[in-house]
């Protein structure tokens, strides 16, 4: 599955938010590497640094030390507007909460994140529409957040993320707000993403029952990333 | 879309805003109409005085709130000037309307009604004088005091009847009304002196040569070409109490604008979320902003289209309640507050764009 294609990676990551407390780093020392066509499980308890790892991955903010590279290209070398696009079309997002904007319907939140990347007008519809239709939820396309359950909520949000073609899937948490059966649902769907379509997929969970589907888990602990026991990964480094 | 859908999701706050907003605009319209009527109101009969030239007491620059006097008996000498066509006298003096029991102040203006020059500009019901003991009085005042066509008014100790109620002849503070000249003489105690005469000028003649010659032969006197005199009339409006409407309108736009924005900016923090969401998921440099602006564009819309709407009718019934209040609208005006309402409405969405440079996408992440 895995094809090789480097996707994201961190080399010797280090994050303060504070520098002036060096001794709390957010992320200490971190080096990581995910390539297309793999599905890496971060497990970590709250405030391990999970976010942070994400956020840093998806470029959305630098590291105080070390590099970071999405695509092959460090982050420092993206303009801000590069990064912008990088997120609109080669990047989706899962969060925990689901993040749906309440005001619009299933239908207009995917839209809105197409026409982020360009796409409008009937193609955009066409191809939202298909996803619908694959995740089961071609019923919702009118309705709004506030009448969905929380399983409903999070498919759109699957659909969101990959409607655009994204090679990166970020997930914080994609599970943490869903009864068993709903998150194993989301992970499969998931792990569907990056068997046939080719994407990487990298969660962010302490939900240890995701690991089954994942091709790598890494453990992150007070900001330092290790190799979970068992695990045939590379691990960090 | 999100703009739209966001503001049509609070439905109750939205009607309460363009409520807010529609009042302001409303205020606005209001002050620049009043202006207005007050404007074609104190000028109306100036410019529909048959006048080439006007001719007042040395000093004396218009007639709104100037006293001039000037003696009956110059009247031959300047018919006697080469040139001149005409000369009709106006006495024009401040006098007491009583009615009932109710009095009100006009500026009772004396002419001759033979030929009608510095009569009413415009009779709106009624006829012209025919006699001395007659009495024209301007819509709003006669509405005011509830004087109708035929009723018998009184000023000092004389009893004169209401033939017709002019319109152009409202200046807000006072109103016109229109007696005889002998009647104003009469009721002035002296039948020697008048306020102006209004000069017509034969065809072809000069009137600059024919303003030189006036002066040459009649001592302690202002001639004013027509425009000159109109422009020192608008002059005297405009440092009256027109400034302070503006000001006022203006304090209108500045209370719009704060509301507007104070309502965008809560806006912003209700929807920090989205906002930081839709940074994290990459949304284009001017997509944010333009949202900021398309919600500012919907609810003054919505204002200015309810203000519009019910500004008329709102006209309508403050000039029953107060007749001398003379509001002129146009379409000139409506454009005006539409294009200030789209300025304020830009200048409302600065502050909550500004907050938006401080919502960060790094708020999507982590729990709520």
């Amino acid at each position: 599955m895995n094809d090789g294609t480097n996707i994201a990676e961190l080399k010797g990551v280090t994050k303060f938010y504070d520098t002036r407390i060096k001794g709390n780093a957010a992320l200490n020392d971190v080096s990581f590497l995910a390539k297309a066509g793999e599905m890496v499980l971060i497990l970590g308890p709250s405030g391990s640094g999970k976010s942070t790892f994400l956020t840093i991955l998806a470029g959305l903010q630098s590291p105080t030390e070390g590099e970071a590279y999405l695509f092959d290209r460090n982050i420092r070398e993206y303009s801000s507007h590069e990064l912008q696009q990088l997120r609109a079309s080669r990047i989706g997002f899962i969060f925990q909460t689901f993040h749906l904007m309440d005001s619009l319907s299933a239908m207009d939140n995917v839209l809105l994140v197409m026409g982020f990347a360009g796409v409008h007008g009937k193609a955009a519809r066409d191809r939202a529409l298909k996803y619908f239709e694959n995740f089961g939820i071609q019923h919702l396309g009118d309705v709004l957040p506030r009448s969905m359950s929380q399983g409903e909520k999070q498919r759109v949000a699957v659909a969101r993320a990959l409607v655009n073609g994204a090679e990166l899937i970020i997930a914080d948490e994609p599970t943490g707000s869903l009864a068993t059966q709903q998150g194993m649902s989301i992970v499969r769907l998931l792990h569907d993403s990056v068997r046939k379509e080719n994407r990487c997929v990298i969660i962010a969970s302490h939900d240890e029952r995701i690991s089954a589907y994942a091709d790598r888990v890494l453990y992150l602990h007070d900001g330092i990333l290790r190799i979970s026991p068992g695990n045939n990964g590379d691990g960090p480094g | 879309m999100y703009a739209l859908k966001t503001i049509f999701d609070q439905r109750l706050k939205f009607i309460m805003t363009t409520c807010g907003m529609a009042l302001c605009i409303m205020l606005m319209l209001f002050l620049l109409s009043v202006y207005r009527g007050v404007y074609v109101g104190s000028l109306g009969y100036v410019t529909s005085c048959n006048a080439d030239l006007w001719i007042l007491q040395r000093n004396a620059t218009n007639i709104l709130r100037t006293t001039s006097f000037i003696r009956t008996d110059q009247r031959e000498l300047l018919q006697s000037i080469p040139g001149i066509s005409s000369v009709s006298p106006v006495l024009i003096i401040n006098g007491t309307v009583r009615f009932k029991d109710r009095s009100g102040t006009v500026y009772l203006t004396g002419f001759n009604p033979a030929n009608g020059n510095g009569g009413p500009p415009k009779i709106a019901e009624g006829n012209m004088l025919t006699a001395n003991d007659q009495i024209i009085l301007d819509q709003s005042f006669a509405a005011k005091y509830n004087i109708h066509i035929n009723d018998r008014i009184r000023i000092k100790d004389d009893s004169l009847t209401v033939v017709g109620l002019s319109s152009g002849t409202n200046m807000f503070v006072i109103q016109y009304a229109f007696i005889t000249l002998a009647k104003a003489h009469s009721l002035l105690g002296f039948a020697n002196i008048i306020s102006a005469y209004l000069v017509k000028v034969r065809e072809g003649e000069s009137k600059q040569a024919i303003i030189s010659r006036i002066y040459a032969a009649v001592p302690d006197i202002n001639v004013f070409d027509r425009t000159t005199f109109i422009k020192n009339n608008i002059k005297e409006m405009e440092s009256g109490i027109l400034p302070l409407l503006y000001m006022i309108a203006i304090i209108g736009a500045i209370v719009l604008t704060a509301i507007l924005s104070l309502i965008l900016s809560i806006n912003v923090l209700e929807r920090r979320k989205d906002f930081a969401i839709m940074k994290a998921l990459g949304s284009p440099k001017g997509f944010l902003p333009g949202l900021i602006i398309e919600q500012s564009m919907i609810l003054i819309f919505s204002g200015l289209a309810v203000g519009i709407i019910f500004f008329f009718p709102l006209i309508r019934v403050l000039e029953k309640i107060s007749p001398e209040v003379s509001a002129v609208s146009s379409s000139t005006q409506v454009l005006t507050v539409c294009l200030g309402a789209v300025i304020i409405s830009l200048i409302s969405s600065i502050g909550p764009i500004r907050k938006l440079n401080r919502i960060y996408p790094l708020e999507a992440f982590g729990k709520e």
